[in-house]
This record gives structure tokens, sequence and C-alpha cells, in this order.
């Protein structure tokens, strides 16, 4: 499919997503899939800042720990913290020659096997409140176009993460970024119950509560508190 | 006698590095319920620790009309606190004896009458796991700032992760080493807490104490642990390793 009717088509599809009740992390993980697709990188992440201004890690089109570390490494140096101080996108930056700029993230970067990365901001109203990360496992460059279209999922995802309620003021917006946070570590308890009572790796025991909020029609963070608390028991998971 | 060394600047570590002054660098509940105050700007702060709906405890009040505000809660089973446990989110009322939704009719009348303006409550919460309140009042009406409120919101996070070590009896070097790095919110620490919980079928409140208290035995940091733990080269449970 040509990349512009992929991104149309996911557009579409997750604007179609806003009008329910939706899991924001779920939503999320969709447009980290989907940006893959669209913008052909290898990984893909969308970090979100803390009221303390520090960046965590909201979803990521890869469960694997290897990728979430990656991103959850760059809470205080890395492509997504200068982008997100600077309110600019940072694209096509080789990892080869980072040392200097990114001491700790480049070399932990180019071991996880990439080789460029690009972090674009999630702006609301002229403030930046997070970034969208993506990795290439080669150095091509990444055309205008491209950098265009991750540019319009970042805006999605800003959208998505503030049409819970309006987010009126900075104390509103605060407390909303606070939970969307809160909820994918909600999300990383529940993991670890699956994943011990199950005997699946952490990727897989996310699939299976993901499977499952969707098969009945669920939200992923209620799926997920629902494990934690034990009203749902690991058995009664689908498949 | 570990100290805290801010990382970076930002509100997190302007916190921590308050939180390390002026005291010898020990993080107790005192010095949590000072520094709430002090970081805001408010009259008094103190914290509630909550358990199924209902106060089970306060720690760091920094006066008597502080503590007064927990007792009041702890007796009525009502009060800012309370609601900020019931509905996770922060709860502000900053026109006490003028609310403009009336509520907590038992705890209202004496709290004024203590002289207390305005009352802001700040969830203290791990992922799901909820452990109370931090509780913040000016003797003055008026609403929070923008910096204030931000503030309270990371203080309630830095004081709940240091409740947590705290019941694990970690030391306050062990301590500021972990706040330092927040270490609550590496997920590996998050997953190896459900992973932990289900093995000892406990909440993943105890999980996470159980885990600090193993790192701090083995003078090694949570998030070394909670690896071996999601790589399954520990376990918690008799079934060894």
């Amino acid at each position: 499919m040509p990349r512009e009717l992929l991104l149309a088509r996911t557009l579409v599809e997750l604007a179609d997503s806003l009008v329910d009740s939706f899991d924001v992390v779920e939503l999320l993980t969709v447009l980290a899939d989907r940006c893959i697709e669209v913008v052909d990188v290898a990984a893909a992440g969308l970090m979100l800042a803390n009221p303390a201004g520090e960046l965590r890690v909201l979803a990521s089109s890869s469960e694997a720990m290897r990728i979430l570390e990656l991103f959850e490494k760059q809470a205080d140096e890395g492509p997504c913290v200068d982008c997100y101080r600077s309110g600019r996108p940072i694209v096509n930056v080789k990892l080869d020659g980072a040392g200097t700029r990114w001491p700790r993230f480049a070399p932990k970067a180019i071991e996880a096997g990439f080789r460029s990365v690009h972090a674009l901001p999630m702006r609301l109203r002229g403030q930046t409140i997070g970034a969208l990360n993506m990795f290439q496992v080669d150095a091509d460059e990444t055309s205008d176009t491209d950098v265009a279209a991750a540019q319009a999922l970042a805006d999605v995802a800003t959208i998505a993460i503030l049409a819970h309620r309006s987010a009126a003021d900075a104390q509103a917006l605060n407390e909303q970024l606070t939970e969307a946070l809160k909820t994918r570590i909600v999300i990383e308890q529940a993991k670890g119950i699956v994943s011990e009572r199950a005997g699946l790796v952490m990727d897989r025991a996310f699939d299976r509560l993901r499977r499952h909020a969707r098969n009945h029609n669920l939200r992923l963070t209620d799926v997920a508190s629902a494990i934690s608390t034990k009203a749902l028991a690991v058995d009664s998971l689908d498949p | 006698m570990g100290r805290v060394r801010p990382v970076s600047g930002g509100r997190r570590d302007r916190i921590l590095t308050t939180l390390a002054d002026g005291g010898d660098g020990e993080i107790t509940a005192m010095r949590l319920g000072e520094v709430s105050k002090r970081v805001t700007g408010l009259t008094g702060a103190g914290i509630m620790l909550m358990s199924g709906d209902l106060p089970v405890g306060s720690m760091g009040t920094t006066g008597d009309v502080s503590t007064l505000i927990e007792d009041l809660q702890y007796t009525l089973g009502e009060g800012p606190c309370v609601d900020v446990y019931r509905l996770d989110r922060p709860v502000i009322e900053p026109d006490l004896a003028k609310p403009t939704t009336p509520r907590w009719p038992a705890f209202t009348e004496p709290a004024v009458g203590a002289g207390i303006r305005a009352i802001f409550g700040f969830p203290m919460t791990v992922g799901a796991v909820r452990l109370g309140a931090l509780d913040l009042w000016g003797d003055a009406p008026g609403p929070l700032s923008d910096d204030q409120h931000a503030d309270a919101l990371v203080m309630a996070d830095i004081a709940a992760e240091a409740v947590l070590a705290m019941q694990a009896q970690g030391s306050a070097g062990v301590l500021a080493a972990e706040l330092e790095k927040g270490s609550n919110f590496q997920y590996v620490v998050q997953q190896a807490a459900g992973m932990v919980s289900a093995q000892l079928e406990v909440s993943v409140a105890q999980a996470l104490v159980r885990l600090r208290a193993r790192a701090f035995a083995d003078r090694r940091l949570v998030a070394e642990v909670a690896a071996d733990v999601v790589a399954r080269r520990l376990r918690f449970d008799d079934r060894d390793e």
C-alpha cells in the first residue's frame, strides 16, 4: 500500500477510536505500530513528560525489553530530551557520530542494533508535552515527506492523550499527563503477573493482555488493573 | 550517609536537593512533610497512609494544625485525603470556609475553626498501588499556582517512593540513591513486582516492599534485583533458582 494511503487509513482509524471511551496506551501502541509501516523505521515509541519534566515511555512498537530500555534510558539524555527541551524535531541523526552528543545513550542504541534516530515533538498550544521517537537499523536519510507523515502521527498522539478531558489549564494538563503515565505502570505490573503465572516472556504477556482487552471490548488499563488486584485471574485471560 | 545528587536540572531534582539539604541527608517522614511545606510555600503539610478506603495512620505532619487535619480524617473517615484515595486524583479546595461545592460536613467546621482556609490533597501512588495522600493546607484562601501544583504532584510521587522504601527499611543512603534514579518508574521494577506478587501470592504493594527489602539486604539497587527477577535468575518463593 502506498504510504499516503496507509497514512490516511491510519488517521481515519485513530480518529474513529477517539470517539468512544478509549484506552490511551492501547491507542498509542497502535499508533506506534502504524508509524513503523508508514515511515519505514524499525522501532517507534511515544515518550511523555511528567510534571517534573522527565520523559517516560507511554507506548512502544515493541515490548521487547531491549527496546523498552532504550526508550527508558532517555530520561535525562538523548534525542527525545533534546527534542522535548527545544521543541524542535531531531531528524536523521547518525548514532555513529553521536557519541559526544549523547555519551550514554548513543552506545546503548548502537548495541541494540540501530544506526540512526529521530525524535519529533508532541506539541499542544506551543507547549511540548513529549516526543515521538523512531529508530532505524540503517543510516538511510528519511525524506521530508516521511518526517511530515510521522509528525502528523505525533500530532494525533497529542490529541489522543488530551482527548479524555479538556486540559483547559496547566494544572489539568499536568494531572492528565500524570494519569496517562500511571496507566503504563499498572500495565507493567500486570505484565509481570501474567509473565509469572503463564510462563511467558514480557512481550508475550503484553500481547495476551491486549488480545483479551480487544476480544472483550475492554480497556487495556482496566484488564491490567483487574489482573493486578486479582479481580481477574490470569487463567481466565483468552489464550 | 547518602546525599542526593541532582543529575540534571528540573523540578524533581530541585525537590530532592531540598530534601537532602538542611537535614543530615537522612530522609525521614518528618523531612518529607517539612519539604512539602517548603517547596509549595504553604502553611503546613502531612501524609496520610490509607488502606482499603480507610485512613490507617499519619506521618510527617509539620505542626499541631497539620496533625489535627490527619486526626480529624482518621476519626471521621472523611476529608480531602479520603477523597484523594477514593477518587485517585488530586482534590483541591481553595476556600474551605466558603466552598463552591460543600463537602466533608463533619471535617469542615473544626478544620476552619483551627485556621485552615485552603486545603489540597495529592495521591501517593505507584501504578495500581495506592499508598495514601499528601495533604497541604494554607491559612488564607486561594488557589494553587501552576508551579505549586506541579511541585505538589512531584512531591507526592517522591513521598510515595520514600514511604515504600521506608517500609522495606532501606537506609537513608540507599533510599537517596533510589529516589535519584526514580526507580519506581523503571518498568523492570514494576514487572518484577508483578512477578513476585504472583510468586508469593501477595499484593503488588507488598511485592514492591519485598523487592526493596531484598535489594537492601544484598546492598544492591532495586532495579538490579528486579532485572534478575525478570530474567528468571531470581525467585522469591521456595522453588529455588
